[in-house]
């Protein structure tokens, strides 16, 4: 039941916190890690949640969502224009931004820090991004097992274009209305060319374009102590001055460090969910994550094959109950995440809790044989109270006999990937850019890369690609609308539950609560 | 004396393969893969897949991948792990962390295990012994875990003596909670094995004929009862000092001290066979010599077993 990582976009604030600028130097804070340190940065290498959230801070993206009203801002760029097929996208950079070395930023930065991600052997965790710009294939052939891939000749996409020294083009494969959408993903900041040519000597001293730069040397294995740097001229630079993430791989110990007033924010763990506003009374705050969780079918499994019987097992959960066990959490009726732009509260129509229905629905799907396996993650303490309490309800309420299985989340994960997954799972999944189509295309069309249910539907991959061809982004809902009743009407993963987070934050600074990528301390004010 | 050295070394050699091969064989057999393990549920790209898979020989057969670690580990190269630290920093680093917090550990587990023994075993039956006894059982039934974060709470939170993790502090500031916890986790059994081993000692006939001929009983005690006390109370001090290695692989982890336990907690978790390999060689390579200096300090407490 791991929640997909990378939630955390970049976002920036209206600059409501510099008013107050005039109070000097004490401008700092400690936000808590929970994650195991870094060993280095580089947006472009980096897809977790930890190396996002510092690259956020060292980093300026293309473009952002305005916390307030969920629009996409420039930042980098002046403008991105796609064509009328949405295909090919021109963006457009501010002129006199530079790099923290003091060379100034161009389209050639870019498009080269691109083409280098891009080149499978890089071996850069954020590659896959570029398997949508036309040309990716010649720069990521097949490689036999076991051995290592080889640098192509070719070293450029052939999808993307230098225009001028502060504009440059992106031809896709397809054509993709949420590209924009995705220009403000971190993972894809440009690196300056001496980093480009040995990156791996800048692995600890990372050269941004962001609002804050290192804070004299970081050795492995230590704290990231952050200083504002002058010379970014993007909007929205945070109110701090200045800024240190602790690495505490143990959430209990963060929590600990917290009340301690050691750290000005923290997580707060599931085994505190219960205490933490008593605990902090006067300084925790929660919010809706972006992510949604399920309970997925596998699609490989003939005795899950009848819609009927998928609907039944729906209606046979007590979502509320369920949430409530779960704590800080709100009972699912769609599939996507609810502050997404698309969302529906009513989208499901066999997320209500009706027992005898679901009991007529299993009888007309022929019923079911043999016991219903619930796979859980043993490495979440709450794996097997979670999987044990949805059991419980299909027991109860449809008769079935139900067993549990204890594995590794990535070994469910990889017995899904390859289709030998026995039974139900639980699942999780979050946004990398803040589109309902970044949930339906991953989880739901045939090929997407995180469709552990093994579901196909060409009528839902028909949709998904006019969804895709729609430049209208109005229009462009619609039809992913349409894509996500198909998949409720298929029902191939449950939707259950959408989580809240809760963090503490220490009485100098307060938080700011953005759209679509929640609390965030980077952005605080200062009291 | 020099042979005994070298017979012991040479019969390191077979037991330490079968334990670095075994420890291999349990890490490979963990279920999934670990560089799965490694992206959480986000799909991972072929070509970093690819990448990773060839440099850490993710494809190659179990005892080829088993061979390449212990290469990897005689030549000194050790490269990096699968998230790319550079293991030889990590080591470089992480040692001097875990021989602090080992050392002070053992400090407080050794003073308050030989003193509360001794006493308890001299003045048998006495107040000092009985509440010996309680407080052991009581160590003995609490958890590490509850110890460690009732500290944290206690003397970080709420009293603010002691820092509540992390080694921003410095030596030995930042060590000592945990250190601490590693003593009165440890002691209960040092003392008990004292006091036994004193109490038994006391009833030997020389004692009697110590105190027949009139000697003080500060003089009995240090003269007599003690040094013949002493052999088991050496052996078990060095098992101690292995044990403190397996200790700190949580205590570090809780208190957020970046030394080796740490290391293998990660290596564990991501099932890193290289590293936890690496680690478990530098485990019994200790141990060994631990073990070489506690038969040579015997010899020279007992000359009943002296081996040159």
């Amino acid at each position: 039941m791991t929640l997909g990582l990378a939630l955390v976009l970049s976002a920036c604030g209206d600059g409501n916190g510099d008013s107050g600028g005039s109070s000097a130097g004490a401008k700092s804070v400690v936000i808590a890690i929970t994650a195991d340190p870094l060993n280095y940065i580089n947006p472009l290498n980096e897809n977790g949640s930890p190396g996002i959230q510092v690259a956020q801070a060292m980093y300026a993206p293309l473009v952002t969502t305005d916390p307030n009203t969920g629009k996409t801002v420039n930042v980098m760029a002046d403008s991105v224009t796609p064509d009328k097929t949405s295909q090919t996208w021109t963006i457009k950079l501010k002129a006199g931004n530079t790099f923290q070395n003091g060379q100034p930023l161009t389209a050639k930065d870019y498009v080269d820090s691109w083409n280098l991600t891009a080149q499978g052997s890089t071996a850069w965790k954020n590659n896959g991004f570029f398997s949508k710009v036309e040309g990716y294939g010649a720069l990521n052939p097949e490689t036999p097992d076991g051995a290592t891939p080889k640098p192509t000749a070719v070293k450029a996409l052939s999808g993307l274009k230098l225009i001028d020294d502060l504009t440059f083009s992106i031809k896709l494969k397809v054509p993709f209305s949420q590209f924009g959408l995705t220009l403000q993903y971190l993972g894809l900041a440009p690196l300056p060319e001496e980093v480009r040519k040995d990156p791996d000597s800048y692995k600890r001293k990372p050269i941004g374009n962001g609002a804050f730069k290192l804070d004299g040397d970081w050795a492995p294995g230590t704290d990231i102590k952050l200083v504002k740097w002058d010379g970014y001229k993007g909007p929205n630079a945070p109110a701090a001055d200045a800024i240190t993430y602790r690495f505490i791989p143990n959430g209990d110990t963060a929590y600990n460090e917290f009340l301690a007033g050691t750290v000005d924010f923290v997580d707060v763990p599931s085994s505190k969910i219960k205490t933490f506003k008593t605990d902090a009374p006067d300084g925790w705050v929660t919010a809706t994550s972006s992510g949604a969780n399920y309970l997925t079918f596998p699609a490989w499994d003939q005795r899950y094959k009848n819609p009927k019987l998928r609907h039944a097992f729906s209606m046979a959960i007590d979502r509320k109950a369920f949430a409530d066990l779960v704590g800080l959490a709100t009972p699912s009726s769609g599939l996507i995440s609810p502050d997404i732009d698309g969302y529906r509260s009513d989208a499901c129509k066999y997320c209500g809790f009706d027992v005898t229905k679901a009991k007529q629905l299993l009888a007309e799907a022929g019923g079911f044989s043999g016991p219903v396996n619930i796979n859980y993650n043993t490495s979440k303490d709450t794996g097997q109270l979670f999987a044990e309490a949805l059991g419980n309800m299909l027991r109860q309420n449809l008769g079935l006999e139900v067993k549990y299985t204890g594995k590794q989340a990535s070994e469910i994960t990889e017995l899904a990937d390859t289709r030998k997954l026995d039974g139900l799972r639980l699942s999780g999944w979050g946004h990398d850019y803040p589109s309902i189509e970044d949930y339906l295309t991953p989880m739901f069309k045939s090929s997407g890369d995180a469709n552990f249910a093994g579901y196909n539907n060409p009528a839902l991959d028909k949709i998904l690609a006019e969804g895709d061809a729609q430049p209208d982004p109005e229009q462009a809902i619609k039809l992913y609308q349409q894509a996500e009743d198909i998949a409720l009407e298929d029902l191939p993963l449950i939707p259950l539950y959408a989580k809240q987070n809760a963090y503490l934050h220490s009485a100098k600074i307060d938080p700011r609560e953005s759209k679509y990528t929640g609390v965030q301390a980077l952005y605080s004010t200062f009291q | 004396m020099t042979r005994f050295v070298l017979r012991r070394a040479l019969a390191a050699v077979p037991i330490g393969l079968i334990v670095t091969l075994g420890v291999f064989a349990l890490v490979f057999a963990m279920p999934g893969d670990p560089l799965r393990e490694l992206a959480g549920d986000k799909p991972i790209p072929a070509a970093v897949m690819a990448a990773k898979r060839a440099q850490f020989h993710l494809d190659d057969p179990f005892i080829v991948q088993y061979l390449l670690s212990m290469k990897d580990i005689f030549t000194g190269n050790f490269g990096t792990t699968f998230a790319g630290a550079e293991i030889a920093d990590q080591l470089r680093l992480r040692i001097p962390v875990t021989l602090k917090l080992a050392t002070l550990g053992l400090v407080f587990q050794w003073v308050a295990g030989l003193l509360f023994g001794l006493y308890a075993g001299f003045r048998r039956n006495g107040m000092v012994d009985r509440l010996l006894l309680l407080s052991t059982l009581v160590v003995l039934a609490v958890p590490s875990l509850v110890l460690y974060f009732a500290a944290q709470y206690v003397l970080g939170v709420e009293l603010k003596w002691l820092p509540v993790s992390g080694v921003a502090d410095g030596y030995p500031l930042s060590y000592l909670m945990p250190a601490l916890c590693i003593g009165i986790m440890g002691f209960a059994g040092l003392a008990r094995l004292t006091r036994t081993s004193i109490v038994e000692t006391a009833n030997a006939d020389f004692v009697k004929t110590a105190r027949a001929k009139g000697l003080g009983e500060q003089r009995i005690l240090w003269g007599h009862v003690l040094p013949n006390a002493l052999l088991p109370m050496v052996t078990f001090m060095g098992i101690d000092v292995g044990g403190i290695f397996a200790g700190a692989i949580l205590a570090e982890s809780i208190f957020n001290l970046p030394g080796l336990g740490q290391f293998m907690f990660q290596a564990i978790k991501l099932k890193e066979g290289g590293v936890v390999v690496l680690l478990s060689t530098l485990a019994f390579v200790s141990f060994i010599l631990i073990n070489l200096l506690v038969d040579i300090v015997y010899g020279a407490i007992d000359p009943r077993v002296r081996n040159v």
